[in-house]
């Protein structure tokens, strides 16, 4: 049964796309993520709870809309923002009293403070808890309230272990209770790591993300160490250098790497940025987002791959999916490795 | 649309805590209770005049300021935003917030006339005007709370108000002198002070009810205005 449901929901700002039309459905005990800039997050989790209208398209969640009856499409949802609140001056244990006697709440504190670990911390003022116990008890708030659609914001955005294992537990309780999940967020690495499904958001559209190959990936480059892992995923953005400024780009932004005059240029909507990275140190950047050195001069990103094109026997292109239908080549040798990184043999 | 005294209470309760704990607003209770033992100390025989620059003092201080410091905090915090999202309607959420300045106003009120050995002739119709009037403040110190931004900034606000209302006694000396002002008679504080001075005299209500009415009609007034503004900042935001 769909609990959230979108239809061809778009925003348009002033002259820009934010977003084109999209539907997008969450069922009950789904966990679905949408990854997108901090911009069109924004703009989607006001739409979510009312503060921007819906200008193009609907929202309903378990039926209700908002601008039919606000009151009964409010009770359905229960967010956990990002930049959540708090009354800093109370302690733990009041804060849950103070949600409880709001929401009207049945959920026992023992329940939630075990959840969420912080049964030791009920009497500690929450201005004087470090930033992973405090969204630890905006996770509580959310659980006290009982509703249908469960939308966290950077809900394990820079959290300590303890808060990140927390946080898987929550989303597994309420999958068992029959609740649906949305995940907005900027980062792939938590989308990836808890949601069943996962989309890109931007002025593209909707796009689905197919996490089966992320995690292909993973096993056989078999990182031992977690830690190594963790910090790959830290500082992913590859710096560019245009005239005296310097760009930060998101790996999944970039279309494709060429090395042209001995210098590597990332190709972002047609446009070349050229950043002192080697080739090969890219390579190794970025073997987690999914890019592959498809030649000696050229690292593509596999998301953006539309066709393989086989011209000859020996000779290859790919197509991307940009603006261009940029052709790339494809190496004789780098041809076995892409089938085996497809799932062909 | 259902009442739910129980978030009510929730909220009360929070804000009663919370409040509690703030040291920046909760003091400025003590400065009407200060100024009445001082007071009560200092004379034998106290005027009205003196009472009620004590009490309105407390009005000022405890119902409107604190309402509008509770309101602007919650503002700057960003948690309004969450009380909203909640299923607490607005006027729960502001009859539990307003009920804390409103407890708050009557202790001080109480606690500050013992202190001067204020005792009126007729309790219960001086108890009738202090209630419309604490009223009158809270609403005003909901409006200012909405259009301030910080705590700071209420405090700023709020200053015109003492000086107006919380010492308005003053503006009488400079009515006679000023004929222009006699407007300022109309003021809820100047009422509350008319009202009470004939109430210690011996009147009824029949003497009286039409200061009564003038304090209700300001608590109106700016109930209107309040509801107004809000409307107004929830489209903007």
């Amino acid at each position: 049964m769909e609990v959230l449901s979108m239809e061809d929901v778009a925003k348009h700002e002033k002259d820009t796309v934010l977003f084109p039309d999209f539907s997008l459905k969450v069922y009950r005990q789904g966990v679905t993520a949408i990854y997108s800039s901090l911009n069109v997050r924004h703009v989607l989790l006001n739409m979510l709870i009312g503060k921007h209208s819906v200008t193009s398209g609907k929202i309903f969640v378990q039926n209700e809309s908002y601008n039919i009856n606000r009151r009964a499409y409010l009770a359905q949802i229960a967010v956990c923002f990002f930049e959540e609140g708090m009354y800093e001056r109370l302690t733990i244990m009041d804060c849950l009293k103070f949600y409880q006697g709001l929401y009207q709440s049945k959920q026992t504190f023992e329940q939630v403070l075990q959840w969420t670990q912080l049964e030791d911390k009920t009497h500690t003022k929450v201005s004087k808890l470090t930033f992973s116990e405090r969204r630890r008890v905006q996770f509580a708030k959310v659980l006290l309230q009982d509703a249908a659609l469960y939308i966290f914001e950077e809900a394990d955005l820079n959290v300590d272990l303890e808060t990140k294992r927390v946080f898987s537990t929550i989303i597994q309780k309420l999958q068992e209770n029959q609740k649906a999940i949305l995940i907005l967020t900027g980062n792939m690495e938590n989308a990836i790591s808890v949601a069943d499904e996962v989309y890109r958001l931007d002025e593209k559209g909707l796009y689905k993300v197919e996490i089966d190959e992320g995690k292909d990936e993973d096993v056989k480059k078999e990182v031992p160490d977690a830690e190594e892992k963790e910090q790959t995923f830290k500082f992913h953005k590859i710096p560019t250098k245009i005239n005296e400024k310097m760009v930060l780009f998101d790996p999944p932004e970039i279309d494709y790497i060429e090395s042209k005059d001995g210098q590597a240029h990332l190709y972002i909507k047609g446009e070349a940025f050229p950043t002192t990275f080697t080739l090969n140190e890219l390579e190794g950047r970025l073997h987690y987002f999914g890019f592959f050195r498809c030649h000696r001069s050229y690292i593509v990103n596999l998301q953006k791959v539309r066709e393989v094109i086989t011209w000859t026997r020996n000779s290859f292109n790919l197509i991307l999916d940009d603006q261009a239908k940029s052709s790339i080549p494809l190496s004789k040798g780098k041809m076995a490795q892409l089938k085996e990184i497809l799932g062909l043999k | 649309m259902t009442f739910s005294m129980k978030r009510v209470l929730a909220i009360f309760n929070k804000d009663l805590k919370d409040l509690s704990k703030n040291m920046f607003v909760s003091t400025s209770i003590l400065m009407p209770l200060v100024l009445a033992a001082i007071y009560g100390r200092m004379a034998e025989d106290l005027s009205i005049e003196s009472y009620y620059l004590v009490i309105n003092l407390a009005f000022t201080m405890t119902a409107t300021f604190i309402q509008c410091a509770i309101i602007a905090e919650e503002k700057e915090k960003n948690t309004l935003r969450g009380l909203m999202l909640s299923p607490a309607t607005i006027p729960e959420i502001f009859s539990g917030k307003s009920l804390v300045a409103f407890l708050l106003s009557i202790v001080t009120i109480v606690v500050s006339s013992i202190f001067m050995e204020y005792y009126p002739e007729n309790v219960a119709l001086v108890a009738v005007a202090i209630v419309v009037s604490t009223l009158f403040y809270i609403a005003l110190g909901t409006l200012l709370g909405l259009l301030a931004r910080s705590v700071v900034e209420a405090s700023v606000i709020i200053m015109p108000v003492v000086f107006l209302l919380g010492f308005g006694s003053f503006i009488e000396t400079l009515m006679d002198k000023y004929p222009i002002l006699h407007f300022a008679e109309y003021l809820p504080n100047l009422q509350l002070i008319e009202f009470a001075t004939k109430v210690q005299a011996g009147s009824g209500l029949t003497d009286v009810w039409s200061h009564l009415s003038v304090i209700t009609a300001w608590f109106l007034i700016v109930s209107f205005l309040t509801i107004v503004i809000f409307k107004k900042k929830e489209i903007d935001a």
